[in-house]
Formats: C-alpha cells, sequence, structure tokens
C-alpha cells in the first residue's frame, strides 16, 4: 500500500486489452564458423566446452555404474545414498555457466551434479592461479586439498590442481566424506561450493527458488556484484513457492517506489531445466498446463519476463542466450525466465525402471546427443581431430578413476568420526555467534534516530505498568510491549546495514500490530517493503539473503500462516546452517503473531510445531522488558529465530522488571526461563500470553486457598535451561504448564516429560499440561472454552496434584474423561 | 448553534486515545475540511477533521491528555455561546483505595485436608512422599492419603511426622458437592460428617520432667551402641509346641510331689538353647571386631523387665545345667534383678541372651543384641495355628522365635540354622532332655 500510487477509476474502467509479444522457441542457428567468425569462441574455447560436459557425463556414468554395479572400472565401492543423475543434461550445464564469474551465484536441484561441475570448471578457468590455490588452501583449513595435492600429472599446475579439488570435493561430498564440500552432511542433493558461486543445491522440487530470489534481493539491496541463476526443474512450475518467487522478484515497487540506484530489476534468472520428467510425470502433456514452459513468463510481468526456450542440447545455443539475458539484467531490465530444453538419459534415479517412457524415445534422443554430435561439429568445423577427443577421453577417465580410489579411501577420507568426536553434528546444528553488523558502510537510513515519530512519542511514555501509588498507568501512556520490539529493532536497523526488514503490510500501516509504526519514516523501501501475500517467498527469500551474507527480519503476520511457509521454515531455513557443516549462516529473525478473537485459521499457537524441528531457535516473550531483550539477541545472533508475539498482550505495560524497561540496548539471551513470580507450593510454567492467567490462577490460589505458587515463564523454548524449572519443583514438588497451544503434541509435554524424567524423587504429583482443547478455535465469546482460563489451572490442581477442599471444579480433567477425549480423538 | 466534538472510537477495543497536537486554537475560527487534531491509540495516529465551520469556543484537553472515546472534546459554535452543558466531568483522580489492597488477604486455611479415596487396593503413594519417609524411616503406608485418587503425597507423610492425626476420616451423609459443577462426590460423603464430628482436641496433659536415671542412661547407651554399630537382623519362625505344652502341663501336675521346680515355657526354651548353641559357636561368641572369642559352654544371659529398666544377668555354664537346675537359677537371678539386689558380675559374661515378650502377647519382634554378643533370640506369644492333616484343617498351638544376629560375625545361612535346630528341639522336646 502506499499513498503515492493513486488508483484512478476513469483510467482503470476503461477497455482496453492485454498485448503479448512472441516468445522464442530454439531461435539459436549459427554455426561453429559463425560463431568463430564473431570472435565469441576460440578453438581452445570450443575443446574446453566439449571437455566439460565429458567430465560431467564420466562423473555421472561413475556414479550410475557404482550404484547399479557396485564398481566403477573395476573399483568396487557401495554407495547407498542417493545418485539423481543428468546424462544428456550436460550442454545445458556447461552452457549456462560458461559466461558466468564467482560473482555470480547458482542455486539447484537435486540433479545438479552436472551444474556443479560446470560453474566449478568456468571458474577455475576464470580466477587467476593465486586466487584459486588461495580458495583451495583456505577451504576447511585446507583439509580436502591435504588429499589431493600432489598427485596431478603436471605438478604445480594449478589449474590442474583444482579440477581434481572441484571432482574430489563433489564426490566426497556424495560419499559422505568428512573432506568433501560440506564434510558429507549435505550430500549429493545438496553439495555446493561458495567460493566458486556455487550455492546450495536442494533437494525439495522448486526449493531453490526462493532461496535464489533472496540471494538476488542481497545483491540489490547491498549493491553486490553478479547476478543469480535460480535452477529448477520443469516440475517446479507446479510448486506454489516458484510462481511466488516469480511473482515477489518482479514486484511492481521496485520499478516505482524503491529509491534510485536500488529501483533496477531483480539480478535473477529463474531458470527452468527442462528435461519434461518430474520423476516420472512428464510434464508437457500430462501433468502441466503450459504446453512450452517459456509460456509462464508473459503471465508473470508486462516483459514477459523476458521469456524464452533455449536448446539445451546445443551448449553454443544456451551460452548465446545467457550472454543475451545476462546483458537484459545488466541493464537493469530483470527478472529473466528461461526454458532450458533438455532430457535426462538416465532414469530420476538408478532404481527408475523408465515404466513411463519407451525404449524408441530415449532412442531418438539418443541420436541427438550433445557429446556426439558437438565433437562432430568440431571435427568438421576442424577445430579438433579424433585423436584430440580420444587423448581428453582418456585423461578424464584416468582423473576420474583416481579420484574415486581416493573418494572411497576411509584413510584418506574418513567419514566425520562420531564415536571420537560425538558433538561434531551438535555443535553445527546453531552457529551461536554474535554479529553487530554484517557490512561495515555507514547503514542507509531516512533521519536521524532521535528524529523518528515513534521514538519520540515512546519517549514519552511510562517505562513501568505502574504508577508510584501502584496503579496501572493507562494504556495509551504506558510503554508496551510493541514498543519493546520496536526499540530492539531500530537499534538494529541503525547497526547492521544489511539488515532489512519485509512481510505483509509492514511499511506504510506499520504492520497490522503497530510494532512497526515509525519504521516507515526510519527507512529507505530497499531496507523495509511491503511483501506479496507469498509467506513462502517471505521465507525463502530471507533464507537466500542470510546465507548470501545479510541479516533480515521477515515477518508472517499470523502463526496460523506457518503452513504457508512449512518448506521453507522447516526445510530451508532450519537446516542450511548445518548441512553446510557450519559454512554458512543463518541470521533471520521470522516474527510470528498468535492471534485471538479471528477464529479457527487466525488463533493458533504453533509453538510446538516449530519447536519439533531441529535447527531453530524459538521465542515466545510475555513482557516488554523481555520482548525488548530477546528481539536484540535474536537480531544480534547468527542463528533462525522464530519469533512468537501474542496479539493479545502487545499493549500490555511491563509488571515485572523492577524499574521498567531501560531505554537503553539490552539482551535476554535464548534459553533463560524467568521465574515472574516466587512461591513455594506449586510451580506453574508457561509459554507466551498465558502468563498472565497462570499469575491470575496464583492469586486465587493464594487467596482461597493459601497456596503459594511459584509462576514461571519460559521466555524461549528452544533451547531451553531445565536448571531453574528443575530447581523450582525440588522446591515445590508439583508443577502445572500452561500455554494456549493446543494440548495434544504440545511443547508443553515435552516438558513436562523431561521434568518428569529428571526430577521424579521429587514430584508429589505428576507434572500436569493445560493446554486448549483439541479443537478448532470457535468465536471469540466461545474463545473461554477452548483456551485455558486461571479456573483450569485450579481444576487441575485440585484434580491431579493436590485437592483443594471444597474446590468447585469448572471443567473435567478426570483420568476418565483424558480416556474419552483420547479415544475420540478430541 | 454550538456542536461538541467527540474523540472518535478507533475500533472496538480502543479504550481512549491521547492527543498528539492541536492545529487550531481556542478563539480559532475553523472551517469545514480544517484539521482540528491529530490523536493517536496505542498503534496509531489519526486526524480530526471539522464537519461543521464557526470559532473553536471551547477546548477541554490539552496536548498529551489522554480523552476517553466519544468525550467531548472541544467545541465549535458562535462566540460567546455558553458551551458548559458540553464539559465533560472531570475524571475523579482519587479512586476509592483499590478493594483489594484494603482487604487483607485470606489467612491460609489451617482445615485439615479431606482424606481421599483409593479404590485401587494398592497403596499409591507419590515419589516425594515415599522420598521423605524413607528418610525419616516412616513407613509411608501409615501416611493417611489426601493426594488425587487417594495417593498419599509429601503433606500426608509431613502430617505422620509432624505427630498429627492425619487426615479426618468419616462415615455418613454428606453434602457439599466438591465435583464438577458441584456435584456430590464419594470423598464428600466420606468427609463431610467427619469434618462435623471433629472433636476438639483434649486440653493438653500437664507434662512431668524427669531426670534420665543412670540405668537408663546405661541401657540407653548400650542399645543405641548395639543398633549403630552392628549389622542386626533378624529371623523369625515358629514351631509346634504341642509337646513343650504337654510337658509343661505334666510340670503343672506332677511336677511338685517330685520336687521340681515351677518349670516354664520360657525355662524350656532357656534349656533347648543351652544346648542347641554348643553346636553353633558363632552365635555362642564375642565378636570384637578384631577377633571372635568362642565360649566352651554357654553362659546364657536372661532378659529382665525391672522397674529400673531392662537388666540381663547370666545363668553361667548353662550348658551343664539341667532344666530343673536353669529353672531355679533363672526365677532366683530374676527375683534379685527385680529386687535390685543382684550381684553385678552376674549381670555380664553372658555368650548369648534369651528375651521374652511372649507373656505380653507380642508375636514378633526385633530384639536388640547385648553388644559384644553375636546374637539374641526372642521368644514369641502362643498362637492358634491351622496345618492339614490327612485332608482334614487341624489347629494346633504354635509359638514364634525370633532370632536377631550380627551379620558381621555370622552369616544368615548358619544363625537360620541354629533358630531351626532350636524350633526342632522345642518341636522334639522329650528327646532334648536326655541332652
Amino acid at each position: 500500500m502506499t499513498k503515492s500510487l493513486f488508483l484512478d477509476p476513469n483510467e482503470l474502467r476503461k477497455p482496453g486489452k492485454v498485448k503479448f509479444t512472441d516468445i522464442q522457441v530454439n531461435q539459436y542457428k549459427k554455426t561453429i564458423e559463425e560463431e568463430k567468425k564473431s570472435k565469441n569462441f576460440k578453438n581452445e574455447d570450443l575443446l574446453r566446452i566439449y571437455r566439460d560436459m565429458r567430465i560431467i557425463r564420466e562423473f555421472e556414468d561413475m556414479l550410475y555404474s557404482i550404484k547399479t554395479t557396485g564398481a566403477y572400472n573395476g573399483i568396487e565401492y557401495n554407495n547407498p545414498g542417493p545418485a539423481h543423475l543428468s546424462m544428456g543434461q550436460e550442454a545445458s550445464a556447461v552452457g549456462q555457466a560458461y559466461l558466468l564469474t564467482t560473482d555470480d551465484y547458482i542455486f539447484g536441484s537435486h540433479r545438479s551434479h552436472g551444474e556443479i561441475l560446470a560453474k566449478g570448471l568456468s571458474a577455475i578457468q576464470k580466477l587467476d592461479e593465486k586466487e584459486l590455490y588461495s580458495v583451495m588452501e583456505n577451504f576447511l583449513g585446507g583439509k580436502t586439498l591435504k588429499v589431493i595435492e600432489g598427485k596431478q600429472k603436471d605438478k604445480g599446475n594449478i589449474k590442474e590442481l583444482a579440477m581434481d579439488f572441484l571432482l574430489y570435493g563433489a564426490l566426497a561430498e556424495i560419499f559422505a566424506r568428512e573432506t568433501g564440500f560440506n564434510k558429507g552432511l549435505g550430500g549429493s542433493m545438496h553439495a555446493f561450493f561458495t567460493p566458486f558461486g556455487i550455492y546450495p543445491n536442494n533437494a525439495i522440487v522448486g526449493g531453490s527458488a526462493t532461496i535464489a530470489l533472496g540471494a538476488a534481493l542481497f545483491k540489490k539491496a547491498n549493491q553486490k556484484k553478479g547476478i543469480v541463476v535460480s535452477n529448477v526443474g520443469d516440475a517446479s512450475m507446479g510448486c506454489g513457492p516458484v510462481f511466488e518467487a516469480l511473482n515477489m522478484s518482479a514486484m511492481d515497487q521496485i520499478a516505482k517506489l524503491w529509491e534510485k540506484g536500488y529501483n533496477e530489476g531483480m539480478p535473477i534468472i529463474f531458470n527452468f531445466f527442462d528435461n519434461m520428467y518430474g520423476m516420472g510425470g512428464q510434464t508437457m502433456g500430462e501433468t502441466m498446463a503450459y504446453g512450452i514452459l517459456a509460456r509462464i513468463g508473459a503471465g508473470i510481468t508486462p516483459s514477459q519476463m523476458h521469456a524464452e526456450r533455449v536448446d539445451g542440447y546445443n551448449p553454443l545455443a544456451v551460452i548465446d542466450a545467457m550472454r543475451r539475458k545476462i546483458d537484459i539484467i545488466k541493464k537493469g531490465e530483470g527478472p529473466v525466465l528461461l526454458d532450458t530444453l533438455t532430457y535426462r538419459m538416465a532414469g530420476h534415479s538408478p532404481s527408475d525402471a523408465d515404466s513411463y517412457r519407451t525404449k524408441e524415445e530415449k532412442d531418438a534422443w539418443a541420436k541427438h546427443d550433445v557429446l556426439v554430435n558437438y565433437k562432430d561439429k568440431l571435427k568438421k568445423a576442424k577445430v579438433g581431430k579424433e585423436a584430440d577427443f580420444t587423448k581428453m577421453d582418456e585423461d578424464i577417465i584416468e582423473r576420474m578413476e583416481k579420484i574415486v580410489r581416493l573418494a572411497i579411501n576411509d584413510e584418506v577420507s574418513p567419514r566425520i568420526n562420531l564415536d571420537v568426536n560425538p558433538d561434531t553434528i551438535e555443535s553445527i546444528m546453531f552457529s551461536n555467534e554474535k554479529v553487530e553488523k554484517f557490512d561495515d558502510r555507514e547503514p542507509d537510513v531516512l533521519m536521524p534516530m532521535e528524529e523518528n515519530p515513534r521514538v519520540q512519542q515512546i519517549a514519552r511514555r511510562t517505562r513501568f505498568g505502574f504508577d508510584e501509588k501502584g496503579k496501572p498507568v493507562s494504556k495509551n501512556k504506558v510503554y508496551q510491549l510493541r514498543d519493546g520490539l520496536f526499540e530492539a529493532i531500530i537499534d538494529r536497523f541503525y547497526k547492521d546495514p544489511t539488515l532489512i526488514a519485509y512481510g505483509e503490510d509492514n511499511r506504510d500501516w506499520g504492520g497490522a500490530y503497530a510494532v512497526y509504526r515509525g519504521l516507515t519514516e526510519a527507512l529507505p523501501y530497499h531496507r523495509f517493503f511491503n511483501s506479496p501475500i507469498s509467506e513462502a517467498a517471505i521465507v525463502g527469500s530471507a533464507v537466500g539473503y542470510a546465507m548470501s551474507g545479510g541479516r533480515v527480519l521477515a515477518e508472517i503476520m499470523y502463526c496460523d500462516f506457518i503452513g504457508r511457509a512449512g518448506d521453507e521454515i522447516f526445510n530451508q531455513l532450519a537446516k542450511w546452517q548445518s548441512m553446510s557443516a557450519g559454512i554458512l549462516k543463518m541470521p533471520v529473525v521470522i516474527r510470528v503473531s498468535v492471534g485471538s478473537k479471528y477464529g479457527a485459521q487466525h488463533s493458533q499457537d504453533w509453538t510446538s510445531i516449530v519447536a519439533h524441528i531441529p535447527g531453530l531457535k524459538v521465542a515466545f516473550p510475555a513482557t516488554p522488558y523481555d520482548a525488548k531483550g530477546l528481539m536484540a539477541s535474536a537480531l544480534s545472533g547468527t542463528d533462525p529465530v522464530i519469533f512468537f508475539e501474542s496479539q493479545r498482550i502487545y499493549d500490555v505495560g511491563e509488571q515485572f522488571h523492577e524499574g521498567g524497561v531501560p531505554a537503553e540496548y539490552y539482551e535476554i539471551p535464548f534459553g533463560e526461563p524467568d521465574v515472574k513470580r516466587a512461591g513455594s507450593d506449586v510451580t506453574i510454567l508457561t509459554i507466551g500470553a498465558t502468563l498472565y492467567r497462570a499469575l491470575k490462577a496464583a492469586d486465587m490460589l493464594q487467596e482461597k486457598y493459601g497456596i503459594s505458587a511459584e509462576v514461571i515463564d519460559a521466555r524461549s523454548i528452544v533451547p531451553f535451561n531445565y536448571e531453574k524449572v528443575l530447581e523450582s519443583v525440588k522446591k515445590t514438588g508439583r508443577i502445572v504448564l500452561a500455554s494456549d497451544a493446543c494440548s495434544r503434541g504440545s511443547y508443553l509435554k515435552e516438558i513436562a516429560q523431561n521434568i518428569s524424567e529428571m526430577a521424579f524423587d521429587y514430584l508429589d504429583a505428576p507434572p500436569v499440561v493445560v493446554g486448549a482443547r483439541n479443537w478448532i478455535t470457535p468465536a471469540h465469546e466461545l474463545e473461554n472454552y477452548f483456551f485455558p482460563q486461571p479456573e483450569w489451572i485450579l481444576d487441575a490442581i485440585n484434580e491431579k496434584i493436590l485437592p483443594l477442599p471444597g474446590y468447585v471444579p469448572t471443567s473435567n480433567c478426570t483420568t476418565l474423561e483424558q480416556i474419552r477425549r483420547n479415544k475420540l480423538g478430541v | 448553534m454550538a456542536t461538541p466534538i467527540i474523540m472518535p472510537k478507533q475500533g472496538q477495543s480502543v479504550e481512549s486515545c491521547i492527543i498528539a497536537k492541536w492545529h487550531k486554537q481556542k478563539g480559532d475560527s475553523v472551517n469545514v475540511g480544517d484539521m482540528l487534531f491529530t490523536y493517536e491509540t496505542d498503534k496509531a495516529t489519526f486526524d480530526e477533521e471539522a464537519e461543521v465551520a464557526g470559532t473553536l469556543i471551547d477546548v477541554f484537553f490539552e496536548e498529551g491528555d489522554d480523552v476517553p472515546c466519544l468525550t467531548n472534546v472541544c467545541v465549535i459554535g458562535n462566540e460567546g455561546e455558553d458551551t458548559s452543558a458540553f464539559k465533560p466531568a472531570s475524571e475523579d483522580d482519587d479512586e476509592p483505595a483499590a478493594a483489594a489492597a484494603a482487604e487483607e488477604a485470606p489467612k491460609a486455611e489451617a482445615a485439615k485436608p479431606a482424606a481421599t479415596v483409593n479404590t485401587s487396593g494398592d497403596t499409591k503413594a507419590s515419589p516425594r512422599a515415599r522420598a521423605l519417609a524413607d528418610s525419616k524411616g516412616i513407613d509411608v503406608t501409615a501416611a493417611t492419603p489426601t493426594g488425587p485418587y487417594g495417593r498419599i503425597i509429601e503433606r500426608d507423610v509431613r502430617d505422620v511426622i509432624d505427630g498429627g492425626l492425619g487426615a479426618s476420616r468419616g462415615a455418613g451423609a454428606g453434602i457439599a458437592g466438591t465435583g464438577i459443577g458441584g456435584k456430590v462426590r464419594a470423598e464428600d460423603l466420606a468427609n463431610a460428617p467427619a469434618a462435623a464430628s471433629v472433636e476438639a482436641p483434649a486440653a493438653m496433659p500437664e507434662i512431668e520432667e524427669v531426670p534420665i536415671t543412670n540405668i537408663r542412661k546405661v541401657i540407653a547407651r548400650s542399645m543405641h551402641a548395639s543398633l549403630s554399630e552392628m549389622a542386626q537382623l533378624t529371623l523369625n519362625t515358629t514351631f509346634d509346641a504341642t509337646e513343650i505344652m504337654a510337658y509343661r502341663a505334666k510340670v503343672k501336675a506332677a511336677g511338685e510331689k517330685l520336687g521340681l521346680e515351677n518349670i516354664t515355657l520360657n525355662d524350656i526354651v532357656l534349656y533347648v538353647v543351652s544346648r542347641v548353641l554348643l553346636n553353633h559357636k558363632d552365635l555362642n561368641a564375642n565378636f570384637t571386631g578384631d577377633t571372635m572369642k568362642y565360649f566352651s559352654k554357654v553362659n546364657l544371659g536372661l532378659a529382665v523387665d525391672t522397674p529400673r529398666g531392662l537388666m540381663v544377668p547370666t545363668i553361667f555354664a548353662a550348658s551343664d545345667k539341667s532344666l530343673n537346675e536353669i529353672s531355679a537359677e533363672a526365677k532366683k537371678l530374676a527375683a534379685a534383678a527385680q529386687g535390685g539386689t543382684i550381684n553385678p558380675d552376674l549381670l555380664q559374661g553372658a555368650s548369648f541372651t534369651v528375651t521374652n515378650l511372649g507373656s505380653m502377647g507380642v508375636e514378633s519382634f526385633t530384639p536388640v543384641i547385648n553388644p559384644p554378643q553375636t546374637g539374641i533370640l526372642g521368644v514369641d506369644t502362643l498362637t492358634t495355628g491351622i496345618r492339614e492333616v490327612n485332608g482334614e484343617i487341624k489347629t494346633y498351638k504354635k509359638m514364634g522365635l525370633s532370632l536377631t544376629f550380627d551379620h558381621r560375625a555370622v552369616d544368615g545361612a548358619p544363625a537360620a540354622r541354629m533358630l531351626r535346630d532350636v524350633a526342632f528341639g522345642l518341636e522334639n522336646f522329650s528327646l532334648m532332655l536326655s541332652k
């Protein structure tokens, strides 16, 4: 939304037509001679293109042989891991990589060995020897280099060494060796090597589209060199997040609203390696509707995303297309969509019986095999003689045998040893670093912070929730939880120039709950903008942005919308630090807001779902002091954080921290629960806004039954330090755990179970969880029957922990009822 | 005509707004569409435009004031018009002291928690309650459960420790229901009348404080040392008392005529022990920690209850003495001990002790060893036993024996063998007499 763009009904209601221009299909017609004449290639370039394709073919054939026969050229090996091979697609990969530099990033799919090798070989060609050696020497402390160094025929030839390094690093990664590009933790479908501009490949179909968008956004918002190529398959055009990425990459505001210097098109090519199969599903003719994939570009932008189909069986056609597309991006007219037609000769994986295609079809494509055809063309054009190619083939096979022998040798290529170093994987689940800023330049802001109207408004507020007489300060005068979040956020915007924030209705509106009010005045568009309603692209792009070296604060409004970004949160955000063996950092904070009053799809607390996934930190502050401190901590860290907020308490004042919320910067470490009220008879542990109902329950226990309750606020749940809670339980012997999450599978059950194990002998009763019912959230007027109430906490204590004299329960939490409900699954 | 301007209500949950800025001052002329004031909620800022023209003739709030929604903020009209009718009632700053603050929080009810009903039959006790009971050496089942579903919880064990009466139990019709929504539950029935019939505790009896006698101190030291230093444990058995009872009946009937003592069942036990012990030298011994002192004869200690406390005179060389002699000596020693005239030399030197609480109906107990002896045999009361004889259930008289031994000196099996031999000797007493 913006007031600067006028929606004129007189214009908008006029009749008219949407016009399209033709989308080009396989229009490349040049001969080798013509290309040579136009000085695009020298003979050695043309031969190197053959060599690179031949290396990829040998690499994939080698894996196919190992997967299907347990050996390659007599070298026996069993590789139980995946191998999605790309024989037939070599020209597409080599053609694409030919012009790209190490400043250009590629992101790939599960079938990306060829792209890794092609981009790596291209980088080796372009980097000078000193740079190359330095890259190899500094990677993993030189461990990978050490394995292959000195094993070249032509000793001292750094390019030869680098080719061995590339092949070995990739293969050792596929074979799960510690000397592989990601210490064997990524594997075949996730291998990458950032010094060559090779960014993560992705085992989720289409997973790279939103991430690549984020990398492009990073380059754009931070004015970094290079372009980004998102390599996904044709079948991924059936994935919603891919469409989200296409749209978000081209959103109008960039040209219309973003500041000069930032208003050029997104530097990204969405390339689809269109091999016409999604596993066994034939895209063209069976599962998809587009006929020719390039057509989609016309549906996204008026520029039709400059879409075209290029013949991916001709490396020179692909290079030609890339040359033109890179120019478009350099002119600031991105994004671009490229449909690279290709065909995979082998199945989806070695276990694929090819039950969905005929021998005739495969044979027909084999006649178009690029290695054969391209070689013939070169011979005809007198670029090379048969003997040159035979020599090249022999060298490649010899090199491959050497690399395989090294990669399967347990002594030189060990796996990470979890017996000797059992915490190896544990230690890379989080990076746990503090980084003030990811770049040293001055942060781009629109005004000094003290002139910001929100900052001035907050300065007038009372920073503690009660006045001298102990009376609550009125909502309009009290420093609220949303102010705590704002202070931590604006602080980091003025410190870290790479920090950007986006989400739905962030700018102008100030976020649906007014946390961001004041940021619009403070920040330019390229640091703070409204995203389309595309949760997958919001989170996925944040992942790519962080991977490329920046920090993101993304917001997806309601917690319930997490489902729309399921893959991006669970498979991408959570996993890339560890799948990269700690090479990548993931400084992303995702704000989600837990609602109420708005029914079944706008009121859910999904902390438990998120906490279940390894690799995410999870916080849920309930007071202004904690909100500010935890947000400050999240925004100075290097780990992905799902930051839960509750719409019930954005306006709550600070009631606990003596002296109110400090004006200066401070951090609250993740994982430390906080005792909000001390007590001796029973412990109540809460997550989120339930804290205030627990305090009310504690009042009732004290006033009516003389029971002193200790109330602990979890504040964050991953990580979580049990010591304070155990200390409390050892004292009281009793604990009730309460949150607004549905009780079945609630994270509180996990905490309760751990307490049972760790404090069993101190327990006077089982830990009891009070959660929401396992229903839909009903209308606001009925919510008291759904969400935990203070009385429910007393009911649970009376029924399961400590019968209260004369107590009349309001809800049924008897064992029989528990059995009945579980029988019914409600 | 004067028109009041109210503070608008921006959304359901907004109760008041702050006036951020006045764009017109009192006395300014106002046209339709002019901005009057800017106001803000906790979430957003809004501008209020004039909808009538005239003069701003009164302003009720200043910048920064928090104005309840729908309250009059200012008045537009013709100069000189009366605005008093529109003036909002002034907010009473001094609210009556909060009721909560005035009222003292009720004191914790000291009422006893109600007992709860355990329908499972098995003892249910929380880990915390068990741990507490263990640490205080209390049998957790002694506590009255007040936890959910009849579970014994920490407070119930504390109740036992504190010597409280435990939770009140009762029977009869109850009234106040504590079930969901006030339904009457089994617990309510059990507890309601009990609560009504609880008697006022009797006035505390006067306490008499008496200094501990020396013998009590000796006993205290000796018994405490015994239990704290030795590895004592007790084996219990019973034996068929038919034969010794028959013998005792004979003695009663004709013993006097033969010039025999009034030989009691205890004398018979002493006699059998004095014979059996010769075959179990580890129990006819003193354990010093470094050495065992084995006795060639049996010097039998005899626990005697005296007005001044427990005394244990010794029948020296009992293994050399006849049943009649033992009986006579036991009576003489007991009388001397009770009369306080006993020669102190006779209160030491025993190699084993026999103690009898059976005469007081005790069926089984844990005698405490007199250090440095290695064993003590407790004699229990006669009870009626049943057994099957040729397919029929028959009753018989049986008597209990409780042997405590020092596991540092003797193992369980040899101690059990000794106890078995005593029981066998007593069951076959007529044969034993020839020993």
